[in-house]
């Protein structure tokens, strides 16, 4: 890229991008205490979960002998200082165990949404993302952070 | 005149010495491990996990670093989250079950190297199983020249492979797999699409994921269902217990484990109940004692976990230990731990064999580690108590229809190793504003000691039976472990898993029982079969109450029962008495974490999990921690833990990236020892790991 003139043609097409990425890490910081998903979706996602997921994971979320709590301090252990996305792929790879895969993303995304309001996580205005790259952005706290000062 | 010796006669001679010296190897077909091996699931046929090496001690434990681990994603066509499995190292060669096929896989047990692999690809068959994923583990067998490792895959066939290759041995049952859905004096059966009850190999319901045990000549084979709490009927396969021939894979015996019209015990299923009862089948290990010639067989309950009102009587040999003949499988005794099972105790884990001095007298024990959190201690060859464990009167229920049984065995010795029962002494008490809020939770159901009966669930209240040492208490597949040198047994227990038993009716379209497990005002969802109303055409879900008794078993996230919430206890198996207990595992991220519990000095309350296995080395117990935990010492990931073995002191701990999902075993290659655990759950596919110490020098 010799030609400055180019240089300066394509720094100025992609100067609101850099504005944009300078505003990103707000979205960024989002983690499940943020209103990450809907009531209407964790709504949705119940009676998916109980078809799909309640006969080994329990209708209360317990856990079974054969599949573990989804709810709980272990679980949350188990995920804290992950992401969503991590918490979306495991369940988009695996589950339900007789057949993975089977499920939408969008039912996915509403099964997590049923379990994050189980968990107690706060409802928000926007629905989970549906893919899982996009919900590694959102971070998994077992705590309740700090309210901002 | 003198002959010289020819190095011909020499040849001669050295082969006629070998012949001869070799002959007793080859005729008694017996094959003597190594105690610097792991040649069985349990380490041994006793059970006992038990491994007198001493390289990896209290001096060094935390010294231990990674000699290799091998990640199981690949062996199957996904990963899986829950490795179960125990190697077995033999012969120089570890062998596991692996990945979501439950392939076989054999490595350098120095180096970890994959040497070869097995798979079976079943299909439907497969993907229909109950039970799935890799399983516990599998068996060696060798005459002292050939050697087989056998498995049972997720769709209930026996295989066996040649140890050196991990290619089927194609004399044995047919091109070297033995179909377990077969020849099983039954006709397994699944609902069809009709709603009738139909012969299918495919998809009826029976499997096993436990090890199979091989003793001298003989595999041993046990069964599996999907969890009974909601089955669709009373009806079910059922799971007998079966012996073949190492070599030829014919069956030599069966055991019915629900007695046959005409059998001893038929007559405990009142109304008929034992023809179509189903489930009752050994899931766990069993254990052999091959100079007594007698097989221990733990069985399960029946048809269904909470609900026996379809099934009236006393129900042998449901949740009962059964010594049966190894060469015939003809019962010899048998023990029933829990008359009519109502509370999914099971016998969960492997009995453990036990040479012990009782009052200056040799008994040839069985100690049978349990979900209730008793160890029962019996004459292994009469089935006799050593401790009185006499009938005691229990709570007799309500429930329409079921049939209780007013009594129950309770061991007089030892003492129960972790909780059974619920009392509002049980409850969270960190602070009395807790106990408060805890003792409001538990009034919405029934509590009461050990064999309190399920409730019918009420909006109302009570809710169910709030239980301790039920489903997922005590001491669960792992099982526990025994030194035969100190007679001391080591047993983890969950002193936390609480669980609410609730009966509800069950609607028709779900299932033909009366009662199933669940919560009023909740809707009921029987278990449902692979791909069952998976398919585009299926029906959709009709819309189900919900939100009714719903009671969340935490107090702002702290568990309902106070700690300790897991413990290893070590029981000296000469007096009864317990030698230590301690609390196993970093106390959970919630409760060290919590702001209401801020400045509270807690002293370490083990974790809520039911699936850690100890191993039990010359000097240490060595056992995982169940639960993942962030502390200012670790990042996110769980320890394995050392303790002197006759004070239960920690000793050590090293780091592993995820909890114990396997019970780790020990072994001596090339003078070194290592530890293998098998690591799993949440984000991390299962990995199985090998420490060891470093070398000189490094």
């Amino acid at each position: 890229m010799r030609n400055p003139a180019i240089v300066l043609v394509l720094a100025v097409c992609f100067a609101p991008l850099c504005v944009l990425r300078a505003q990103a890490p707000e979205a960024e910081s989002r983690s499940v205490w943020d209103g990450v998903y809907t009531e209407d979706q964790a709504k949705r996602g119940e009676p998916v979960y109980v078809k799909e997921c309640a006969a080994c994971h329990r209708a209360l979320l317990t856990g079974g002998e054969s599949a573990p709590p989804l709810t709980g301090g272990a679980f949350l252990a188990n995920w804290n200082g992950l992401t969503l996305g991590d918490l979306f792929d495991r369940i988009r790879k695996t589950m339900p165990q007789s057949n993975p895969g089977h499920l939408t993303r969008q039912q996915d995304a509403d099964i997590l949404a049923f379990m994050l309001s189980v968990n107690k996580f706060p409802a928000g205005k926007t629905e989970l993302y549906r893919q899982s790259e996009m919900l590694k952005e959102i971070r998994f706290e077992s705590a309740k952070p700090s309210p901002k000062k | 005149m003198n002959k010289k010796i020819s190095r011909h006669d020499y040849v001669l001679a050295f082969l006629f010495l070998a012949v001869f010296l070799f002959l007793p190897v080859a005729a008694s077909a017996q094959f003597h491990p190594k105690n610097t091996e792991w040649p069985s699931y349990g380490a041994d046929l006793a059970g006992t996990r038990y491994r007198p090496l001493d390289q990896i001690n209290a001096s060094n434990f935390s010294d231990l670093e990674i000699a290799w681990r091998i990640k199981t994603d690949n062996f199957g066509d996904r990963p899986e989250y829950k490795l179960e499995g125990t190697p077995l190292m033999v012969n120089g060669t570890l062998y596991a079950t692996a990945g979501s096929r439950r392939a076989v896989i054999a490595l350098d047990p120095a180096t970890g190297e994959l040497l070869w692999i097995h798979g079976e690809h079943e299909g439907k068959r497969g993907g229909a199983a109950p039970r799935q994923l890799s399983g516990r583990g599998l068996a060696y067998w060798s005459d002292g020249k050939e050697e087989r490792i056998f498995y049972v895959t997720p769709g209930f066939r026996l295989i066996c492979l040649d140890a050196k290759t991990g290619i089927r041995v194609r004399s044995f049952g047919e091109d070297g797999i033995v179909d377990l859905k077969l020849d099983d004096d039954q006709t397994v059966s699944a609902w069809n699409a009709k709603g009738e009850w139909a012969p299918d190999l495919e998809t009826g319901e029976i499997g096993v994921q436990s090890a199979p045990v091989v003793a001298k000549d003989t595999v041993i084979i046990g069964a599996a269902f999907r969890e009974g709490m909601t089955p669709r009927s009373m009806r079910n396969n059922k799971g007998y217990v079966r012996g073949f021939d190492v070599r030829t894979g014919k069956r030599l015996w069966i055991f019915h484990t629900i007695p046959k019209k005409g059998e001893f015990g038929y007559d405990t299923w009142e109304k008929g109940s034992a023809e179509y009862t189903g489930n009752t089948g050994m899931w766990t290990q069993s254990t052999v004692d091959e100079e007594l010639g007698l097989v221990y067989l733990p069985v399960e309950s029946p048809t269904s976990d909470f609900y026996g009102g379809h099934r009236p009587g006393n129900n042998l040999f449901g949740e009962t230990l059964v010594c049966v003949d190894l060469k015939t499988g003809e019962r010899k005794w048998h023990f029933q731990l829990v008359h009519h099972a109502l509370w999914d105790m099971d016998i969960s884990s492997a009995p453990i064999l036990a040479d012990i001095m009782v009052d200056g007298k040799k008994i040839k024990a069985v100690a049978q580690p349990t979900k209730q959190g008793f160890l029962y201690v019996l004459d292994r060859v009469t089935g006799k108590p050593v401790w009185p464990i006499p009938e005691k009167q229990v709570e007799v229920g309500s429930a329409p229809g079921e049939w209780y049984s007013p009594t129950q065995p309770m061991p007089s010795k030892p003492l129960a190793y972790s909780r059974n029962g619920v009392s509002v002494d049980d409850l969270i008490d960190f602070t009395p504003d807790l106990r408060e809020r805890a003792k409001e939770i538990a009034s919405h159901y029934h509590l009461g000691p050990v064999y309190t009966p399920p409730t019918v669930s009420k909006l109302e209240g009570p809710l169910g039976t709030l239980t301790l040492g039920t489903a997922s208490g005590g001491t669960n597949w792992p099982g526990g472990s025994y030194d035969p040198e100190t007679h001391i047994a080591y047993l983890f227990a969950c002193n936390a898993c609480v669980e609410p038993i609730g009966l509800v009716p069950a609607p028709k379209e779900v299932s033909d029982m009366n009662y199933v497990a669940g919560t009023a005002g909740q809707s009921v969802e029987v278990l449902h079969g692979p791909g069952e109303n998976a398919g585009a055409d299926s029906p959709k879900p009709k819309k189900k109450p919900s939100g009714g008794g719903f009671q969340r078993m935490d107090v702002e996230g702290l568990p309902l029962i106070k700690p300790p919430y897991g413990t290893i206890t070590a029981i000296n198996l000469d007096t009864g008495e317990f030698v230590w207990q301690i609390a196993h595992g970093e106390t959970p991220d919630v409760v060290r974490n919590s702001p209401i519990l801020k400045g509270m000095n807690i002293p370490r309350t083990g974790q809520i999990t039911y699936n850690i296995g100890t191993l039990i080395t010359k000097t240490l117990v060595i056992a995982g921690e169940g639960n993942v935990t962030t502390t200012a010492d670790h990042p996110r990931g769980a320890m394995l833990r050392a303790y002197d073995k006759m004070t239960g002191k920690e000793v050590g701990a090293i780091y592993m990236p995820a909890p114990q999902t396997g019970s780790p075993m020990t072994y001596m290659v090339n003078g070194k020892q290592y530890i293998v655990v098998a690591v799993s759950g949440g984000p991390y596919s299962g990995e199985y790991i090998a420490y060891t110490l470093p070398s000189a020098g490094e």
